[in-house]
């Protein structure tokens, strides 16, 4: 704006603004932006550990409260499943010679376990049922 | 061709400054850090502009930028954007700030950065910025704001309204009377700014 731009007017007004938005903006000290991304960083969310994450996921999946039991359960035969102590050929020995002192008709199936998978249940219960009388 | 103002520039390139706030709220530091370097110059300069004053506009851009990390976690995306929300704290931070000046009045407020004596004086030299910067402090601090944000941040009346939680009319009405102070206020020392009557 030269001087004889009147600053009454508008026009002149306008000239004092333009030159204002021209001028170079203060910027922001180095020292300053420092503080700035300082306080950031203390004010940071906490990102949340794996089991309050964990909790959250099964505390109320798909919005319905009532599947968090399934989902603990769910989690409880995974857990079952690849923590198991022992193969389970031990177990099924255990049953089978209990079963022996029964039903020997029962445990005549044992010797082969092909018969037990293609025998339907009525034909097992049968089986044991002439054992037991 | 829609102009280009404070509220509506955003970065050519890279992430928009809402995911960035979402990654800052997934615990991404480096998040914040560029959203400081992209918005808070812009809110800086606001605050200087409305206060005149450097120190009170680093709380204001601090205090800005902290309620934008508060709220960071709860943002809804898809709503205001980052920029938007926080010039808006801004300018209500600075407003309150203006209010508790008049509060106590005129002779305890601080002088400008500048210490130079009759800065309305030194437009005569050639610094009329200065001069402007005298003017504008003795509007009413709402005209003040409309003003600032009107000719010298460039904002629209709409962006000014939604800044200043007016309506558009309002907003017309207290730059008008704004322009029309200073008019008055600088008129009055036409002999001394070196103008002929």
């Amino acid at each position: 704006m030269n001087r004889d731009s009147d600053p009454m007017d508008n026009a002149g007004l306008d000239a004092l603004f333009a030159e204002a938005r021209a001028a170079d903006p203060a910027p922001v000290s180095p020292e300053f932006q420092a503080r700035l991304i300082e306080a950031a960083r203390v004010a940071l969310p906490r990102r949340p550990g794996w089991w309050q994450r964990l909790s959250a996921a099964f505390s109320d999946p798909w919005g319905l409260p009532g599947l968090a039991g399934v989902g603990v359960a769910g989690l409880a035969g995974l857990w079952i499943g690849v923590a198991a102590p022992g193969p389970t050929a031990d177990l099924v020995s255990t049953f089978w010679q209990g079963a022996a002192g029964v039903a020997p008709a029962a445990a005549r199936l044992s010797a082969n376990e092909s018969d037990i998978f293609s025998s339907s249940g009525n034909e097992l219960l049968s089986l044991l049922g002439d054992g037991i009388e | 061709m829609p102009r280009d103002t404070a509220l509506t520039q955003t970065a050519a390139d890279g992430p928009s400054d809402e995911a960035l706030l979402a990654r800052y709220a997934g615990g991404e530091a480096l998040a914040a850090r560029l959203l400081i370097e992209r918005l808070a110059p812009r809110i800086f300069r606001l605050a200087r502009r409305l206060l005149q004053d450097s120190a009170e506009a680093e709380d204001v851009t601090q205090e800005a930028l902290l309620r934008l990390w508060q709220i960071a976690p709860r943002w809804v995306p898809g709503g205001a954007q980052p920029a938007t929300w926080l010039h808006r704290v801004a300018v209500n931070l600075a407003t309150d700030r203006l209010r508790r000046r008049r509060g106590v009045g005129l002779d305890t407020i601080d002088e400008p950065d500048d210490p130079t004596p009759g800065a309305l004086d030194s437009m005569i030299e050639g610094d009329r910025r200065r001069a402007l910067d005298e003017a504008l402090a003795l509007l009413p601090e709402r005209q003040r704001v409309a003003v600032v944000l009107r000719h010298l941040e460039g904002l629209t009346n709409p962006e000014i309204g939604a800044s200043m939680g007016l309506g558009v009319e309002a907003v017309e009405s207290l730059t008008a009377r704004g322009k029309r102070r200073l008019t008055e206020l600088l008129s009055g020392r036409r002999e001394d700014l070196g103008y002929e009557r």
